[in-house]
C-alpha cells in the first residue's frame, strides 16, 4: 500500500515500511557509531497542540514502553507525514517533569495555590453529585462545558446532549468568529477550504506559513502551488510575517482597511468584467438582490443585476481603498491586477487576522470571498471551497436528539448572530446577575490568561455564589486550572482517543487520536480496560471521564442519560472506548468497513494501525451534486426554488443548515445540493440580515474598525496594537512546558516601526507603558522596519505566569505578585522572571532564557462586535516612556473601567430576537444545536411570517 | 559516494520543525544546536524582507575537523558522512575552531564534541535524517552528490546553488537553493540589538559593533544560535607558560654553544623553566579538555595529522629534554650538554611555534592562518624566555658577557615581536574575516587591552633592552630585569586578544 506521505529518495526512504511497524528496528542514535538496536512499535496518533491535527507516529520502545520520540505519520493524507515544531516536540510535554499527574483537590481559598492529590473516584462523585443536582431541578444551564482546544469533533456534543443541557462555550469568540459569519452569510458553512496546490493566485489575509489553521498542512501546499504550479502569493499583513516574507506582493494595510481593499479588488473586477457570468447567474441569489437594492429593476435580468452591481461597488476606488489603507494606490491596483489573472483558481483565507481584530472585521471574510464568488474560484480546482465539503463528523452510536433549552448566558439575546457563544462576555453576564454556574469545566482551556479582560475572569471564578464548581481538565498547568477546585489531569497526544477532521486540501479525512502506550500493550497481547493503566501517573482521558461520569450521573438509567453510554455489543453495560471507536469506524465512516476489510482488518483495526483514512479526494463543485431521488422524494419547493422536506417544532436542525432543506432546484430544472443558507445559494445579499435588523449589512460592504486611522490620534501619542499574531513555534499556552520550543522563542518584545520608537525618542530595548482603555502593561522596544508605521506588535503566546511555588509550569511561567486595592483596581508584577530549576531532568537546569513576557490581554476591556460576537482585539493604545515606578511586565487593570466598556459595546448591538420571532439564525453553525422549537424566543408564531 | 544535502531557502519557511526533530532524534541538551534556522531581515519599511537559513555541519569533502581531531573521534566514512564517536572524544574542542561553520558543540550530557552526523544510524536503516522527514516543505534534500542521477545532484546540478564560506577550501556539501547572501554570509548582518523572539547571546551582541555589515541592504540578523569561544585563559596562558620554557632553553642552547656559561641561570634555571613551561603547558591542556580523565586518548588513540598529537609528543620530548639538561648539567656529563645544546634551539623553537601549526589546522579562525604566526611564536618565546632568564640573572647573577647576550637577544626578540605585529596589523589580511579579527583587536572591544596592555609595554621593554645593551649592561641589569618582568604581561595581554579576537568573529 502507498501512502500518501510515503517518500523514497534512491535508497532512502522516509518512514519504515509499514509492514514493519510492529517490529521496527533502529539503532541508538545516542550510542552511534555502535550498533545497538532497539525494537519498537511504530503507532499512529493526531498531534494535540494546534488545530491542524498531524498526524504523529509514536516510537514505543518494546523494552520498557517508554515513548522514544514522534515522527510524523505517513499515512494522513493532510498533514503527509511531515510536522512543523510543535508535533516532535510533544515528546516534551509527554516528558515535563512539571506535568500534572494526579486528581488535584485545592485546599483553602480558590486560587491560594495550595493542592492536595484525590482520587478519581471522590472527584468524580463529587462532580456528578452536582451535575445530577443542576439536571432533577432543572438548573441545566448552570452547567457549562467551555473548550478551548476542541481536538476532537462529536464527542463533546454527545455528552452534552446526552445530559440535555445547552452547555457547550467554545474558545470561538477570541479566535474565529469574525471570519464564521463572513463565510455563513456567503455559504452557510462557516469556514474556507482552499486548494492551494493547484492554485494560480493564493491571497492571504493571515499567517498561513507559520501558524494559522492549517500551518503545516497549508503551509505544505502552499509552496507546492508556489513552486510546482507557479502561483503568484499575496499576502495582507501589518507585520513581516514569515509568511509575508515569502509573498510575491506583501501590503502592510492600516489595521481593519482589509474589506475596503478587498472590495476595490471587487470593483475592478466587475467594472473591467473580468468575473464569471455562468457561475454567478447559476449560484448567486442575485434576483434578491435586485429585490432589495434595486426594487426598480426587473428581478431577472442578470445583465441588469451585474451593471448595479457594478454601479453599487463603484465606491470603492483604488483610491479610496488606499486612503483608508494608508499604502500607496499603486500596491491596491497590483493586488487587483493579479488578481484577475487567477481564472477560477484563487485559493484565499483569512481564518483570525483582520477578521479578529476589527470591529466589523466579519466584513474582511465576506469580502474576500465575493472575490471567490466573482472570479468563479468557489469549490473549483485551485479555488476555494467550504470546509463541509472536506470534513466528516463521525458519530457514535445511538446519537441524543436535540434538547429544548436556550443558554442566555452562552447565546445572550443581544447578539442573535454571534458565530459562536458569546465566551468572552461569562463573567459580566454572571455579574449582571443573569445566572450562575453550579458547574464550570473549563477543558484544554486558560480563558483567564487567553480572553481579554482576565481580571474580569478572575473575580467571577473565585467568587464561589457566581461559580460554585470550577473543573478544569488539562495535561498541563495554566492560569486558570490555578483557580479551579479540581484539577484533572487529562492526557496528551499520545495519552487519549479522540477523532477528528480537518478541511486541507480538496479531499476528505478521518484522524484518530490513540493512547500509543496503550495500543502498543495491547498489540503485545496485554489488556488495557482503562487508559490510566497505561498513562503517565494517574493521567485519564476524556472520553472515559465522561462515560464514567455520565454513569456517575444517572446510575440506575432513571434520568435516560445513562443510556447513551451503554454498550453497542453488550446492552446495559457500561461502553469501552474500544466498543465506542469499533461502532464509529464499523458505522460511521463510508468506505471505511471495505477498506480494512481489503487488508483483513476490521475497520478499528485498521484505524489502529494507520491512525487515519481517507474518506474522499479530489472533492470539487460539490454544489453542483445531482440529489439522489431518495433526497429529492417528500419534498416541495418553496418560492426560491428551495427543496425542503415537512419539519416540526421538535425537528433538530442539523449542525449548519436549516432542518428539512435538501437543495435547490434551478432555472434549468437541474435539482442540486447547493449550499446551507436558507436558499441554497451563495447570498450575495442575506434576507437573514434583513430579518435581524442589520439590513445595511445585507450584502458585503466595509465598516469602520473601531482603531481605523481615524480613530487613531498620532498626535496624542495614540497606536494600534495588534496582540494576535503568533509564532511558529508555539501554541497559546499550551506549549509553555516544550522545552525545545521555548529555547528558540523565549522574549516578548514589542514591535514598533523604527519611524514611531525616533519620533517617541525610543530605542531597542527601552520600556514603555502602553497604556488601553482600562489600565496598561509595561513592555520592552523592539524598534524594527517589518512592522509598519503607526501600528505595535506584541505576539501572543508569552506573559505568563504563577502566584505559588506549587502550581505552574516553571519552564515558562513568572512568578508574580498578584493584589487588589478592593476597588477593582488589580496589579501584577513580575517577583521572579523564568529561571533554572532542579528536576528530573537535567536541561531544566540549563534554562538560559529569564523573560516570561508581558501578560497583555489582561489589560484589553471586551470588544463584542454587536454582529459576530468576536472580540475586536486590536486595541487603541497610547504609548508613553516608563515612569520611574514601573517595571517589566508590570500589568494594572481598573476592572470598574472593564464593567464600562462592556456596557458601552452591549449599547451597540440590536438584540434579537428577529422579525420573525427567532433567537437566531437557524441555518447558523451552532454546536449542540437545539430543537427548533427552542429558536423562538417567545414561542413559535409570535414573530412575524413564520411558516409553520 | 558522497552524502550531502541541497537546502531550499526559496521554499523553507522558517519553522524550526528542523531543529526539534533533530533534537529529539538525539536528545540534544537545551540550548545546543546540531541544526538551527537563522532568520535575517534586511532592507527598511516598506521594503523590508525576511530571509532564512538552515545551518549545519556541511560535510565536507576536505573536513577540517577530522584532521584537527587527536584521537579520530571525528571521521569521514566512505559515504561522505563525517561522524563522530563521542567515546573516543576528550573534549578538546579544537574542531569547534577547526570548523568554518559553528557546526560543533561539546554536548553538555556527554562532556564530548556533537555535531550534525547526517543521523547516520538511521542512513544505516535506508532512512532519511530526522530534520529531512518532518520538514513541511521538502526543503531539506539528502542523498548521494556523486551519483548524477540521485534526486539531490539533479537539484544541484540544474539550479543555481551557494554554499557557505566557499572561500575557506573545505568543500562543504550542503548546497543553498535561493539562499540570501546576507543569510550565508557570517559577516553581512550583524545583530541589531535584539533577535525576533529570543536573545541575542553577549559575544554577538558585543561583536556586532565591530561588524562591517551592509549599508545599502542594512541586513540585521535576528535570529540565530549562540557559539561562544570554545578556548578562552587556558590556552592564552599556555601560550605564554610554553613561550617560558622554549625561550630560556633556546638561549641556554644558544649561550652554550657560543661558549658564554650563564652559570646557575643556564644550568639550572633554564632548564628548570622549560620543564615548568612545558608541564604548565600539559597540565593547561588537560585541565581545558572537557573530558580530561581521557587524555592518554592522544597517544592510544592518536591520530596523525593532529597538530594537537604532534605538539603532545614535542611536549613530552621537550620535557625529557629539559630533565636531562638537568641531569647533564648537575652531573657535568659534558657531551650530553654538547647534543642538548645543538637540539634546544630546534626543540624550542618547535616547542614554541608547533602551535601555529595547530592553529593553521584551526580552519574556522582565519586571524590565526597567518604565515608569520610560527616564527612570531619563536620570537615571542626567546622574549619572554630570555626575559625571564634576565629577572633570574638579577637573583642568580651573570658575567657580564652572559648579560650582553641576554640582553641583545632580548632587545632583538623584543623589537622582532613588535615589527611582526606591526606587519600582522599594519598588512592587508589574507581574508574579510581576519581583516573583521584584526579591528577588533587593533580599533574594535579590544583596542585598549592590546595597545595599552601588549604594545606600550612590550615597546618600553623594548627600548630598555635596547638601552641595556647599548650601555654598559652590568651597570643597567636592574633595566633589563624590569624589562624581561615587563614584556610577560604584555604577551598575555597579546595572546589574550588574538586567542579572543580569533574567535570571535561569526561563523554562522
Amino acid at each position: 500500500m502507498n501512502l500518501p506521505g510515503e517518500r523514497t529518495h534512491e535508497r532512502l526512504r522516509n518512514f519504515p515500511p509499514v509492514e514493519s511497524w510492529d517490529h521496527h528496528v533502529e539503532y541508538d542514535a545516542k550510542a552511534h557509531p555502535r550498533k545497538v538496536p532497539h525494537e519498537y512499535m511504530l503507532v499512529p496518533t493526531t498531534c494535540f497542540n494546534c488545530e491542524s491535527a498531524c498526524g504523529l507516529l509514536a516510537y514505543v520502545d518494546k523494552a520498557d514502553l517508554t515513548i522514544k520520540r514522534l515522527e510524523g505519520n505517513p499515512a494522513h493524507p493532510g498533514s503527509r507525514g511531515r510536522n512543523c515544531a510543535k508535533g516532535p516536540a510533544t515528546i516534551n510535554q509527554v516528558n515535563d517533569p512539571e506535568r500534572i499527574l494526579h486528581p488535584l483537590r485545592r485546599v483553602g481559598d480558590r486560587g491560594s495555590g495550595h493542592w492536595e492529590q484525590v482520587s478519581w473516584d471522590d472527584a468524580l462523585d463529587d462532580i456528578a453529585a452536582r451535575i445530577r443536582a443542576a439536571i432533577v431541578e432543572d438548573r441545566r444551564d448552570e452547567v457549562i462545558y467551555h473548550v478551548g482546544r476542541p481536538g476532537e469533533d462529536g464527542f463533546a456534543e454527545r455528552f452534552l446532549l446526552a445530559w440535555g443541557v445547552d452547555g457547550h462555550n467554545s474558545h470561538t469568540n477570541i479566535c474565529s468568529a469574525g471570519a464564521r459569519l463572513g463565510y455563513s452569510l456567503w455559504g452557510g458553512y462557516d469556514r474556507p477550504s482552499p486548494d492551494y496546490a493547484n492554485a494560480k493566485v493564493i491571497l492571504l489575509i493571515s499567517s498561513h506559513l507559520e501558524a494559522g489553521h492549517y500551518f503545516n498542512p497549508h503551509a505544505q501546499r502552499i509552496m507546492e502551488g508556489k513552486v510546482s504550479g507557479g502561483a503568484k502569493v499575496i499576502v495582507l499583513d501589518p507585520r513581516l510575517s514569515n509568511t509575508a516574507s515569502h509573498a510575491d506582493l506583501w501590503i502592510a494595510p492600516w489595521p481593519g482597511s482589509e474589506a475596503a481593499i478587498l472590495l476595490s479588488v471587487a470593483s475592478y473586477l466587475l467594472r473591467t468584467d473580468q468575473v464569471d457570468r455562468a457561475f454567478l447567474r447559476r449560484w448567486v441569489n442575485w434576483s434578491t438582490y435586485l429585490e432589495h437594492r434595486h426594487p426598480d429593476l426587473p428581478a431577472d435580468d442578470f445583465d441588469a443585476f451585474l451593471a448595479a452591481l457594478t454601479e453599487d461597488y463603484s465606491q470603492y476606488t483604488f483610491s479610496f481603498a488606499a486612503q483608508e489603507a494608508q499604502v500607496p494606490e499603486e500596491q491596491i491596483a497590483e493586488l487587483a491586477r493579479i488578481v484577475a489573472t487567477a481564472g477560477s483558481a484563487l485559493s484565499a483565507h483569512v481564518w483570525r487576522a483582520a477578521t479578529a481584530g476589527n470591529l466589523g472585521g466579519w466584513q474582511v471574510s465576506r469580502a474576500l470571498f465575493f472575490l471567490n464568488v466573482l472570479t468563479g474560484s468557489v469549490g473549483t480546482k485551485g479555488g476555494t471551497s467550504p470546509n463541509g465539503w472536506d470534513k466528516i463528523i463521525a458519530h457514535g452510536p445511538n446519537v441524543p436528539e436535540g434538547h429544548d433549552l436556550w443558554n442566555e448566558l452562552l447565546w445572550p439575546q443581544e447578539f442573535p448572530m454571534s458565530t459562536n457563544e458569546m465566551s468572552i462576555l461569562l463573567p459580566h453576564l454572571l455579574q449582571d446577575g443573569r445566572g450562575k454556574l453550579a458547574m464550570y469545566f473549563s477543558r484544554v482551556y486558560n480563558p483567564v490568561w487567553t480572553n481579554p479582560d482576565g481580571f474580569s475572569w478572575l473575580e467571577a471564578l473565585t467568587n464561589e455564589s457566581l461559580v460554585e464548581c470550577h473543573v478544569a481538565l488539562t495535561p498541563t498547568w495554566s492560569e486558570t486550572a490555578t483557580f479551579a477546585d479540581y484539577v484533572l489531569p487529562m492526557g496528551h497526544s499520545t495519552e487519549r482517543h479522540d477523532t477528528q477532521s480537518y478541511e486541507q486540501y480538496a479531499g476528505k479525512w478521518l484522524g484518530f487520536r490513540q493512547p500509543v502506550t496503550r495500543v502498543a500493550l495491547e498489540k503485545m497481547g496485554r489488556a488495557v480496560s482503562d487508559s490510566r493503566e497505561s498513562n503517565p501517573g494517574e493521567v485519564w482521558e476524556e472520553n472515559e471521564f465522561w462515560f464514567e461520569l455520565s454513569w456517575r450521573i444517572d446510575p440506575d438509567g432513571s434520568l435516560g442519560i445513562r443510556k447513551y453510554f451503554e454498550s453497542p455489543y453488550r446492552p446495559g453495560e457500561k461502553i469501552t472506548v474500544d466498543e465506542y471507536y469499533r461502532w464509529v469506524f464499523e458505522n460511521s465512516v463510508p468506505g471505511l468497513p471495505k477498506a480494512a476489510a481489503d487488508q483483513g482488518l476490521t475497520p478499528l483495526e485498521y484505524m489502529r494501525k494507520y491512525g487515519v483514512f481517507e474518506v474522499a479526494k479530489d472533492s470539487y463543485r460539490l454544489d453542483e451534486r445531482p440529489l439522489t431521488p431518495a433526497e429529492v422524494e417528500g419534498t416541495t419547493p418553496d418560492s426560491r426554488g428551495v427543496l425542503r422536506k415537512p419539519v416540526t417544532l421538535d425537528s433538530t436542525p442539523p449542525l449548519v443548515g436549516e432542518a428539512g432543506s435538501v437543495g435547490v432546484v434551478h432555472a434549468d430544472g437541474t435539482k442540486t445540493a447547493g449550499w446551507l443558507t436558507p436558499s441554497r445559494k451563495l447570498e450575495l445579499f442575506s434576507d437573514t440580515m434583513v430579518d435581524f435588523g442589520w439590513e445595511e449589512y445585507a450584502a458585503p460592504g466595509y465598516i469602520e474598525s473601531h482603531v481605523s486611522h481615524r480613530a487613531i490620534d498620532q498626535g496624542n501619542d495614540e497606536m494600534v496594537l495588534m496582540p494576535t499574531f503568533r509564532l511558529p513555534t508555539l501554541i497559546h499556552t499550551r506549549s509553555g512546558n516544550a522545552k525545545y520550543l521555548n529555547e528558540i522563542s523565549n522574549t516578548h518584545p514589542l514591535w514598533m516601526n523604527s519611524l514611531d520608537a525616533r519620533r517617541f525618542g525610543l530605542a531597542t530595548g527601552d520600556l514603555v507603558r502602553v497604556n488601553t482603555e482600562i489600565g496598561y502593561f509595561v513592555a520592552r522596544v523592539w524598534s524594527t522596519e517589518s512592522i509598519r508605521p503607526g501600528v505595535l506588535g506584541l505576539s501572543h503566546h508569552m506573559g505568563r505566569w504563577r502566584t505559588s511555588e506549587n502550581a505552574g509550569s516553571r519552564w515558562a511561567m513568572g512568578l508574580v505578585d498578584l493584589s487588589n486595592d478592593g476597588d477593582g483596581v488589580w496589579r501584577l508584577r513580575y517577583k521572579e522572571g523564568v529561571k533554572p530549576f532542579k528536576s528530573d531532568d537535567p536541561d531544566s537546569e540549563r534554562i538560559h532564557w529569564d523573560d516570561p513576557g508581558v501578560h497583555q490581554n489582561l489589560t484589553f476591556a471586551v470588544h463584542p462586535d454587536p454582529l459576530s460576537g468576536m472580540h475586536c482585539w486590536h486595541q487603541k493604545v497610547r504609548i508613553e516612556k516608563a515612569r520611574s515606578e514601573d517595571q517589566y511586565g508590570d500589568v494594572v487593570v481598573d476592572t470598574k473601567r472593564s464593567r464600562e466598556v462592556y456596557r458601552a459595546w452591549m449599547d451597540n448591538t440590536r438584540p434579537g430576537p428577529s422579525r420573525s420571532g427567532l433567537r437566531r439564525p437557524e441555518f447558523m453553525m451552532r454546536p449542540v444545536k437545539p430543537k427548533r422549537r427552542a429558536f423562538f424566543a417567545d414561542g413559535p408564531g409570535a414573530g412575524v411570517g413564520v411558516e409553520e | 559516494m558522497r552524502y550531502g544535502f541541497a537546502i531550499d531557502q526559496r521554499t523553507c519557511i522558517g519553522c524550526h520543525a528542523c531543529t526539534v526533530a533533530c533534537k529529539t532524534e538525539h536528545e540534544v541538551p537545551v540550548g545546543q544546536f546540531r541544526t538551527w534556522v537563522k532568520y535575517v531581515d534586511s532592507g527598511e519599511f516598506p521594503d523590508t524582507t525576511r530571509s532564512f537559513g538552515v545551518m549545519r555541519c556541511n560535510h565536507c569533502t576536505d573536513a577540517p575537523c577530522v584532521k584537527i581531531c587527536p584521537t579520530q573521534a571525528l571521521f569521514k566514512r566512505d559515504d561522505g558522512i563525517v561522524d563522530f564517536d563521542n567515546e573516543r572524544c576528550i573534549g578538546c574542542k579544537s574542531c569547534m575552531q577547526a570548523c568554518p561553520y559553528d557546526a560543533i558543540y561539546i554536548d553538555e550530557d556527554t562532556h564530548t564534541a556533537a555535531k550534525c552526523n547526517m543521523c547516520a544510524h538511521r542512513v544505516d536503516n535506508d532512512l532519511e535524517p530526522a530534520c529531512v522527514v518532518v520538514c513541511p516543505t521538502h526543503s531539506i534534500w539528502v542523498g548521494d552528490l556523486d551519483d548524477p542521477t540521485s534526486g539531490i545532484a539533479t537539484l544541484v546540478s540544474t539550479q543555481e546553488t551557494a554554499v557557505r564560506s566557499p572561500e575557506q577550501n573545505t568543500g562543504p556539501n550542503v548546497f543553498y537553493l535561493g539562499a540570501d547572501r546576507a543569510v550565508l554570509d557570517p559577516l553581512a548582518a550583524p545583530v541589531d540589538d535584539t533577535y525576533i523572539w529570543a536573545k541575542p547571546d553577549a559575544q554577538r551582541l558585543e561583536t556586532a559593533g565591530d561588524l562591517p555589515g551592509d549599508p545599502t541592504t542594512k541586513a540585521r540578523t535576528t535570529l540565530n544560535t549562540a557559539h561562544p569561544r570554545p578556548w578562552g585563559w587556558k590556552v592564552v596562558t599556555y601560550l605564554w607558560t610554553k613561550g617560558i620554557g622554549a625561550g630560556a632553553m633556546m638561549l641556554a642552547g644558544l649561550a652554550y654553544l657560543l661558549g658564554i656559561d650563564l652559570g646557575v641561570v643556564g644550568d639550572y634555571v633554564a632548564p628548570t623553566l622549560g620543564i615548568f613551561g612545558a608541564a604548565t603547558t600539559g597540565g593547561l591542556l588537560v585541565w581545558d579538555l572537557k573530558r580530561p580523565e581521557r587524555f592518554l586518548y592522544i597517544f592510544l588513540k592518536s591520530n596523525w595529522t593532529s597538530w594537537l598529537v604532534l605538539g603532545a609528543y614535542v611536549l613530552t620530548v621537550f620535557t625529557g629534554g629539559s630533565l636531562l639538561w638537568l641531569v647533564a648539567a648537575a652531573f657535568d656529563v659534558g657531551w650530553l650538554s654538547t647534543v642538548l645544546a645543538w637540539l634546544a634551539i630546534p626543540a624550542g623553537a618547535l616547542m614554541a611555534g608547533y602551535t601555529a601549526f595547530l592553529f593553521g589546522q584551526a580552519e574556522g579562525r582565519d586571524l590565526w592562518q597567518s604565515p608569520l604566526l610560527f616564527w612570531h611564536l619563536v620570537v615571542q618565546a626567546v622574549m619572554v624566555g630570555s626575559g625571564a632568564l634576565a629577572v633570574a640573572g638579577l637573583l642568580a647573577g651573570l658575567s657580564d658577557e652572559a648579560w650582553t647576550l641576554v640582553a641583545a637577544t632580548f632587545a632583538i626578540a623584543t623589537v622582532l615581536h613588535l615589527l611582526m605585529l606591526a606587519v600582522e596589523y599594519t598588512g592587508k589580511h589574507a581574508g574579510r574575516q581576519a581583516t573583521v579579527a584584526a579591528h577588533i583587536i587593533t580599533s574594535g572591544r579590544y583596542s585598549r587591552l592590546f595597545w595599552l596592555g601588549a604594545i606600550v609595554p612590550a615597546s618600553v621593554a623594548a627600548v630598555l633592552g635596547a638601552v641595556a645593551w647599548a650601555s654598559d649592561v652590568s651597570a643597567t641589569v636592574v633595566l633589563l630585569g624590569l624589562a624581561g618582568l615587563l614584556v610577560q604581561p604584555a604577551l598575555i595581554a597579546y595572546e589574550s586578544v588574538f586567542v579572543r579576537a580569533g574567535q570571535d568573529v561569526p561563523l554562522s
